[in-house]
């Protein structure tokens, strides 16, 4: 319901409701107010301009034409509105009879809809309207009809959707019938769309009623709605503008009304889950109150590639900003591997898009310090700084299927950066393409260059991406869960690729995975997140035996490999992770972790300085309770409120 | 509960179009064992899941349960299925113990079908009070369990688990795997678990099946196979899990 009212929230929702609403209004009061002034003849008055008493003046027989036409309103909305219910149910039948029917049967029936949409909609109004005669029943069925197809075919679009998501075939599993999985899974699932569309064709219903009874093919005397008005004013537009004017206006308005509020209320539905107020657009990294801004801050270390202080990356939110980040400090080497790794939601991902700039628009990204090579990151975007991002670090996204573009071939894609960042001509970008393909190790490169994304194999599109990457000369690979939609034996030769980039060229990476086995086995550091903090940082080869923080020791205990010990129940973590928007005064992690006191829930652990590493628990390294995080620990798992 | 039952599958094929998906595949899964089925993807595990359950059409062999075929009509599904997302696998619209209620047998009154939904979400280790709310309040974890229970709603007597885990968190990921060898135990079910971690098969199955280009390369005991691969394709998938170096 929330979301409904979401549409009243913009100037043009609200002015498209009011107007709606006035319209409806309007068809249900005017033929009770206004029914004798409109149908009152003046013989003395007959084919008048305006005037005080007659305000768009009168019709052939001295009717007044402003009374006819607030009268008319009840009879055109509701021709509309019974055209678009005959066009929603036809089509309603029509598109979910593919669903019904099975494969063949319904193929004919989809069939039918294609070559019906294909027909003009007017024409098959004409049509249907010689067929059912000439007069409003034969009109409402005609544009009704007409209509169908159209509808028929969102509908279907809508369905299939929808059929083909799991819980359909879940319940299919299950054994429930067609019938009941389209009324209770489906239609449900489809609604919104379905409304939203119709109150848009009801607009179109009214403007089509509009020309059918101005061509004369539809209201007829002595009813009048505004076309019929139309049609009879037009006759003496030269002796009273009004007259044509008056009801042109009332079919104005109102499609208007019906359109433009179909259209808030599609987009109000569209705009996603997370309600919020936009506020200006803050997605220049700014520093923090002390240091200066763009400033080459002076002390930097040559052998450090990437320096961020104090990144905290927040969202505007109904409850307050959100902090999704909360001021985390890190460097990356020249030539160093960093992971950094945590559950969904723990920051690790913004925190790779804050230092490549692609955190979304409405998010803010600050810092006390953020460089690449000693350059500034937080200064304006200008071209000057996307043609160092462009060139100096490279990004690798986690699904290799959306970070192409689908229409453009592989070799262009690479080529662009080639010529938008290194100033190279369209041959020698393509050259460049070819070799950098090569390089990434991808059969044929020559080739494949002309070849389109879904061509790929899915490994195929993550080697050719970080090829892409490899166009300029990196300095820094980040890469965003770059294996995790890859197989085992895929997912094997993207991380060894990335390992032989580093070794070949000196060439820093940071990598973010959920999955602390990959980290631990490609990186020489890694990074722990947990609900926006680094909880630990230490060796990847004391991942396994000398982490201090219970966090970290629960997510290596969670991951079965080849010598889990098959008679154990597997560790676990209970509870589930923070909601950035109600993060817990203390330590973040107390709620679910063994070790946790009346200290951890109220005072933050500051992240110390350990020989080999950070880590950020009161009680780093102290022995876990044994058994270890067992998930009877907590028979039921607990259902966090989310507001 | 129905009684453990052998799912057999006999030279299976399955065709979309043109393309051979699953090419005359045979393959037992034995009354009260766990079989996992590794494979990358595009190898045809999922499609034979698919088939198996009726939502594929065959294009040559059977596939039996306890020696007749799988009733793909009524309501009598004694082979339940649990999907791969817990994000698409739940109607967004329907609350958990309606998809689980919907999934039960027909004939029960209101007061049993709300009392085996509870039983069933306690079955999961899920608050039966979570009953009322919409999956969208739901962990992916809590969702997978939710998806468990409806599959064990239909008191099917084999199970097939089509790659549970992989969208799941390694922290979450444990505790699914735990789930399902407690269930696994506890019912006596047969279960299909098909994944690409040959860790999580190999903690979760007794025997394992792999998959490749919609045959089946190699099969046998779980730690045979591990221990002493017969195809090369097998050594490959092994040599790929992640990890492997570090102790």
């Amino acid at each position: 319901m929330r979301r409904w009212t979401r549409v009243l929230r913009t100037p043009l929702g609200l002015t498209a409701t009011v107007l709606t609403l006035g319209v409806v209004m309007l068809a249900v009061l005017g033929p009770i107010l206004w029914t004798d002034e409109a149908n009152a003849v003046d013989t003395g008055n007959i084919l008048a301009g305006p005037s005080a008493d007659h305000w768009a003046g009168t019709d052939n027989l001295g009717r007044d034409i402003l009374y006819r036409t607030l009268v008319a309103t009840r009879l055109s909305v509701e021709l509309a509105l019974a055209a678009t219910a005959i066009a929603v149910v036809v089509g309603l039948v029509l598109g979910t009879a593919a669903f019904l029917l099975g494969r063949r049967l319904g193929r004919l029936v989809s069939a039918v809809i294609n070559i019906a949409v294909a027909f003009p909609g007017i024409l098959l109004a004409l049509f249907f309207a010689v067929v059912f005669g000439v007069g409003a029943t034969g009109a409402v069925l005609a544009i009704g009809l007409a209509g169908a197809p159209a509808f028929g075919r969102l509908v279907q679009t809508l369905v299939a959707g929808v059929a083909a998501r799991d819980y359909v075939s879940a319940a299919r599993v299950a054994g429930v019938g067609r019938t009941r999985i389209l009324l209770r899974h489906v239609l449900p699932n489809i609604s919104e769309p379905l409304v939203v569309n119709a109150t848009i064709g009801a607009g179109g219903a009214l403007l089509s009623f509009a020309g059918l009874s101005f061509l004369g093919l539809g209201v007829q005397q002595p009813k009048y709605d505004w076309g019929r008005l139309l049609f009879d004013g037009i006759g003496s537009i030269y002796v009273n503008a009004a007259a044509a004017l008056a009801p042109g206006a009332a079919v104005l308005v109102a499609g208007l009304a019906f359109n433009l509020f179909g259209e808030s209320v599609a987009k109000a539905l569209g705009v996603g889950v997370v309600a919020g107020i936009r506020v200006p657009d803050t997605r220049r990294p700014v520093a923090a109150d002390d240091a200066p801004v763009g400033a080459d801050l002076g002390d930097h270390d040559a052998d450090v590639v990437l320096d961020v202080r104090d990144l905290e990356v927040t969202f505007p939110a109904p409850g307050g900003p959100l902090r999704a980040v909360r001021g985390i400090s890190f460097t990356v080497g020249r030539g160093e591997a960093v992971g950094i790794v945590g559950e969904s939601g723990s920051g690790k991902s913004l925190t790779a898009l804050a230092v490549s700039r692609l955190v979304d628009e409405d998010g803010s990204v600050t810092a006390s310090r953020l460089e690449l090579l000693g350059k500034d990151l937080r200064g304006p975007d200008n071209a000057t700084q996307r043609r160092m991002l462009g060139t100096s670090l490279a990004m690798v996204f986690q699904d290799p299927m959306t970070s192409f573009n689908p229409t453009k071939r592989v070799g262009r894609q690479l080529a662009e950066v080639g010529t938008t960042h290194l100033g190279m001509s369209r041959g020698q970008a393509m050259e460049r393409a070819v070799e950098r393909l090569d390089a990434v190790r991808i059969a044929d490169a020559a080739d494949r260059v002309h070849r389109y994304p879904h061509e790929f194999s899915g490994g195929m599109r993550q080697r050719a991406m970080i090829g892409m990457g490899l166009m300029g000369t990196p300095a820094l690979i980040v890469a965003d869960e770059p294996t995790t939609a890859l197989d085992v034996t895929v997912q094997q030769q993207v991380l060894d690729l990335l390992a032989a980039i580093r070794a070949a060229d000196d060439v820093a990476l940071v990598l973010i995975s959920h999955d602390v086995t990959v980290v631990g086995e490609v990186c020489d550091r890694v990074l722990v997140m947990y609900a926006g903090r680094i909880v630990e940082e230490l060796p990847a080869t004391e991942l396994a035996t000398g982490a201090r923080h219970p966090y970290t020791r629960a997510l290596v205990a969670a991951v079965p490999d080849m010598a889990t010990d098959l008679d154990a129940p597997l560790a676990t973590i209970p509870g589930r992770p923070v909601d950035p928007a109600d993060v817990p005064p203390g330590c973040a992690y107390a709620a679910r972790c063994p070790l946790a006191d009346a200290r951890c829930r109220t005072d933050d652990p500051p992240l110390v300085a350990t020989t080999s590493g950070r880590v950020a628990c009161w009680h780093a390294g102290e022995p876990l309770p044994d058994p270890v995080l067992r998930a009877d620990s907590a028979r039921f798992e607990t259902l966090v409120e989310t507001s | 509960m129905n009684r453990p039952t052998e799912l057999r599958f006999q030279d299976v094929t399955v065709c979309y179009g043109r393309t051979t998906a699953v090419d005359g595949v045979s393959l037992t899964v034995p009354a009260g064992q766990v079989v996992g089925l590794v494979g990358e993807s595009g190898s045809g595990k999922s499609t034979l899941a698919r088939a198996a359950v009726g939502l594929a059409p065959l294009a040559g062999g059977a596939i039996t349960l306890g020696g007749a075929p799988v009733p793909t009509r009524g309501r009598n599904r004694p082979l339940q299925m649990v999907f791969q997302d817990p994000y698409s696998s739940l109607d967004p619209r329907m609350t958990i113990g309606e998809s689980v209620a919907e999934a039960m047998p027909p004939g029960a009154s209101r007061a049993e079908r709300r009392a085996e939904v509870a039983r069933l979400l306690e079955l999961v280790h899920l608050d039966p009070t979570h009953a009322r709310v919409l999956p969208g309040r739901l962990s992916g974890g809590q969702r997978q369990r939710v998806a468990l229970a409806r599959a064990l709603a239909g008191r099917p007597a084999v199970v097939i688990a089509d790659e549970i885990t992989s969208a799941l968190d390694v922290s979450i990921q444990g505790a699914v795997l735990n789930l399902v060898r407690e269930l696994q135990r506890e019912l006596g079910l047969s279960i299909l678990f098909i994944s690409h971690n040959l860790a999580v098969v190999r903690y979760v199955a007794t025997h394992v099946a792999v998959m490749r280009g919609g045959r089946i390369v190699e099969e046998g005991p779980t730690d045979r196979v591990l221990a002493d691969p017969g195809h090369d394709y097998t050594r490959e998938l092994l040599a790929a899990v992640p990890g492997r170096n570090t102790p």
